[in-house]
């Protein structure tokens, strides 16, 4: 039946409505009075709606009103404009959290077409924080508490845990208050009463009674091992059965064949005790080398618990460096702190293979591998990438708020495929914050991702800047801080391939007052001496290593070398008293049951080398003993015999007398010999 | 919304009639390659526009692109196969690659291993299934519909007002 066919019950009479072609053309109406309405819409009355709507999202996020002066769109264009943003402040309406005067950006639809995003350039100008606002803003009434929703999140949770672990981890690895301790050695309260209970608690100690219990379990081992080892009596016994087997005299091959047997079934037993005693030899040496490696690891751990009670008691180091680091880790460890936060949630967070962390992660339920296929980039130079920012600017100047700043900064080349485009992505910006007499920021970073290796470089300067009332040191023993002083810092620093970490800080203060204060009249005397003969102070930290745990830091300065000159003469007599006092309290808790080890140890060890040597010795020459027996039953019976065939010749010859020997001359004439 | 319930209605109308065999066809046809590629894609929105434009039954179309969604979700693994072995073929790297900078050709998302593959899937089997949907169209009116049409029920319910007033509602207004 085909669609021409008519029903039968279909009346031939009735009108046969007209036959519609292959285009719908009652759609074409409808089309177009969409597409007009669209066009209506999208020129008249989008912006409206997307201003509104960016001011009713900005307020219910924020919390404050939050108001647009104006929004232009155009999809011809592909740009976005948006003008006189303005976020209310929620603590102080009257002022704006940030005022942005004008954000840009246009796409390009070459791009587009080719499905990827091109941004020419994207602009943020005209930033200021804290601005007065012309009327006070609106402020969203606070929603009742919600005991959950008002904890912090779990990724803010961990942060702020990484945060607390690495500042207590610095704290517990830079607790060195330097001045602190140089105080406590000279008024002479360096733990002298603890010194004598400190024998329960060293581990060399905990160590030495570990390897105690071992080297006598192996005492007996070795006793039992050296028991079962063959006898002088079983060794001598293979002697007399050897001495008893005939080397000479042999009536028969088969005498001599049986004496050679005899000989080999007692090499054979010889050598199989040979082996035993070769083995327990092995054993026992293995056994006296791990030994004799713990022996070593006591040594090594004696020299650790001599350190360890030096800072435990705070011994201070006297050289420039060990000062300038115990002095001025109090003052950076606030950066410290939040680079080790940042270290901390990169290990966590940064793909293993980038961080080289653990290799078999355990296995987890991972969604169907082709639900999304595998996507293929078929670029050549110089064409686009999937993503390409080219530049962005942000400017921002400054008010009557504090923390208002004249800031410029551009950012180039924000891209999905660096090596497509051939260039690093670089972000710069300079300026001040007047308000905080921060002056000459310099800033540069790049993010290279265009060689083998990524590298992440960055200089960061600062030109000047007040340090009023920083403190340096707060200690109970000693106070040092900045009455008033400027300040200059230069850092840079590169990441090469996110693993290796360089990093350089010069910090520079100049124009110094100092407030310092110390318990000790002598330690305040030194320090305000050798505080105010440095015109300028200047603190350097180097660091480096391999994200994320294999990093060091070393900081320097040239307060260092003043300190270590000032306190010299006061404190080196009392330094070396103190350390000669815990050399001698480790020698009293382990060295005389140390020495007592190593004798026992020294005496088994040559006890059983002794006797093993003895056996070895026996056994060798019972060896010796019936390969000489073999070798001397083997050539008395061929020269047996030899002696036996010359006879037999002999006699045949007497026997055939004067015939024979003509007999034998004929036959060699027959045959022309 | 109501446009497409609309379309259903008039599909499940159509395909009990007498005519519009080829639309049923062809909307079926242009559901499966619909079903086969992403909904975000420039085919996909080709083949909408066809549809609107010629006399294809958008009724036809939708629901088949709804149950050819499933079967191509089951030959993902087929198609990204056939997908990679093309895109990773060394002689066809020059196309791609101009392909790819193009305009419009990277909106299809061809450079996708499912996309390619479930694109040519769907290429292949159009014209077949086109000529297979409007065979079995025929045999379903040949026995289904002819044989309930002659059944007494249908007749007396053919014969009741009810019916001649929706006949005559139906004429009118379609």
């Amino acid at each position: 039946m085909s669609e021409k066919n008519q029903t039968p019950n279909q009346n031939p009479q009735t009108k046969r409505p007209k036959k519609k072609g292959p285009i719908r053309t009652e759609a074409v109406i409808p089309f177009v009075l969409v597409t007009a309405i669209m066009w209506v819409y999208f020129s008249l009355f989008f912006d409206s709606h997307l201003k509104a709507g960016f001011e009713w999202i900005g307020y219910q996020v924020v919390g404050a009103e939050v108001n647009i002066a104006k929004v232009e769109t155009s999809f011809f264009k592909g740009t976005f404009r948006l003008q006189g943003l303005e976020v209310t402040n929620s603590e102080k309406p009257t002022h704006n959290l940030i005022n942005i005067g004008d954000i840009r950006f246009g796409v390009l639809w070459d791009g587009l077409l080719r499905a990827r995003i091109i941004v020419e350039e994207m602009a943020v100008e005209q930033i200021e924080i804290g601005s007065p606002r012309k009327r006070p803003g609106k402020v969203k009434p606070p929603e009742p508490p919600k005991p959950k929703s008002t904890e912090p999140s779990a990724v803010e949770k961990e942060a702020m845990k990484l945060k607390e672990q690495a500042i207590e981890k610095a704290k517990k690895d830079y607790s060195k208050n330097v001045l602190g301790d140089i105080a406590a050695l000279m008024g002479g309260t360096s733990g002298d009463d603890q010194i004598k209970n400190i024998e329960s608690s060293l581990p060399s100690k905990a160590k030495l009674r570990e390897f105690e219990v071992e080297f006598k379990s192996k005492q007996k081992i070795w006793d039992d091992k050296i028991k079962s080892l063959p006898q002088g009596k079983e060794i001598s016994q293979l002697g007399d059965r050897l001495s008893k087997v005939k080397t000479k005299d042999f009536k028969s091959p088969q005498e001599l064949a049986d004496s050679l047997n005899q000989i080999n079934t007692i090499l054979k037993e010889a050598d199989d005790k040979f082996k035993q005693i070769q083995g327990t030899v092995t054993e026992v040496n293995n056994d006296l080398k791990t030994l004799e490696n713990q022996l070593k690891e006591i040594d090594a751990l004696v020299k650790k618990d001599i350190k360890d009670l030096e800072s435990r008691f705070r011994l201070p180091k006297l050289d420039a460096q060990s000062l300038a680091m115990g002095l001025f880790h109090q003052y950076l460890d606030p950066y410290l702190g939040q680079i080790n936060k940042y270290k901390g949630m990169a290990e966590k967070y940064v793909p293993p293979n980038l961080m080289k962390k653990d290799k078999n992660p355990p296995t987890e339920i991972k969604p169907h591998p082709r639900e999304k296929g595998v996507t293929y980039e078929f670029g050549r130079p110089n064409s686009y990438p999937l993503f390409w920012i080219k530049k962005i600017s942000a400017s921002s100047k400054s008010n009557s708020s504090v923390n208002s700043a004249d800031m410029k900064g551009l950012i180039t080349n924000i891209t999905s495929n660096q090596a497509l485009i051939g260039k690093p992505t670089v972000l710069k910006f300079e300026g001040s914050f007047p308000g905080l007499e921060v002056r000459d920021i310099l800033a540069d970073f790049t993010i290279d991702n265009t060689k083998d290796d990524s590298q992440i470089g960055f200089n960061f300067n600062i030109g000047s800047y007040a340090m009023n009332g920083r403190e340096v040191v707060n200690s109970p023993d000693v106070t040092i801080a900045f009455k008033k002083a400027t300040a200059s810092l230069k850092s840079r620093g590169d990441i090469v391939g996110l693993e290796k970490l360089n990093l350089k800080l010069t910090n520079q203060v100049q124009k110094m007052e100092y407030n310092i204060s110390a318990k000790d009249k002598t330690i305040d005397e030194i320090l305000k001496e050798v505080f105010a003969g440095v015109p300028t102070l200047s603190i350097d930290a180097e660091g480096g290593g391999y994200l994320p745990n294999d990093l060091s830091l070393s900081i320097n300065s040239n307060i260092g070398p003043e300190l270590q000159k000032g306190f010299e003469k006061q404190i080196q007599k009392k330094l070396d008293e103190a350390k000669a006092k815990l050399n001698a309290a480790i020698n009293e808790a382990i060295g005389k049951e140390k020495t007592k080890i190593e004798g026992d140890f020294n005496k088994i060890k040559a006890q059983i080398d002794g006797e093993i040597k003895k056996v070895n010795d026996q056994i060798n020459a019972e060896k010796s003993k019936a390969e000489a027996k073999a070798n001397q039953a083997k050539k008395d019976s061929d020269d047996q015999a030899n002696r036996e065939k010359k006879k037999l010749e002999e006699q045949a010859k007497k026997a055939l007398g004067k015939e024979g020997e003509k007999a034998v001359e004929d036959l060699k004439k027959k045959l022309g010999l | 919304m109501t446009l497409i319930l609309k379309q259903i209605f008039a599909f499940f109308k159509l395909l009990n009639s007498d005519t519009g065999l080829n639309q049923l066809a062809s909307g079926i046809a242009c559901g499966l390659i619909l079903g086969f590629a992403p909904i975000l894609s420039l085919q996909a929105l080709l083949v909408i526009i066809v549809a609107f434009f010629f006399r294809i039954q958008l009724g036809a179309a939708f629901l088949s692109a709804f149950f050819f969604k499933f079967i191509a979700f089951i030959l993902d693994p087929l198609c990204d196969q056939i997908g990679r072995s093309i895109l990773e073929s060394p002689s066809l790297r020059p196309l791609f690659v101009s392909m790819y900078n193009m305009p419009l050709v990277p909106l299809t998302r061809f450079n996708n291993s499912i996309v390619m593959g479930s694109g040519i899937l769907s290429l292949i089997l159009v014209i077949p299934a086109f000529l297979l949907f409007r065979s079995l169209i025929i045999k379903y009116r040949e026995t289904v519909v002819a044989r309930f049409k002659g059944t007494k029920a249908w007749k007396a319910f053919a014969a009741t007002g009810f019916y001649k007033w929706y006949a005559t509602y139906s004429k009118l207004y379609g």
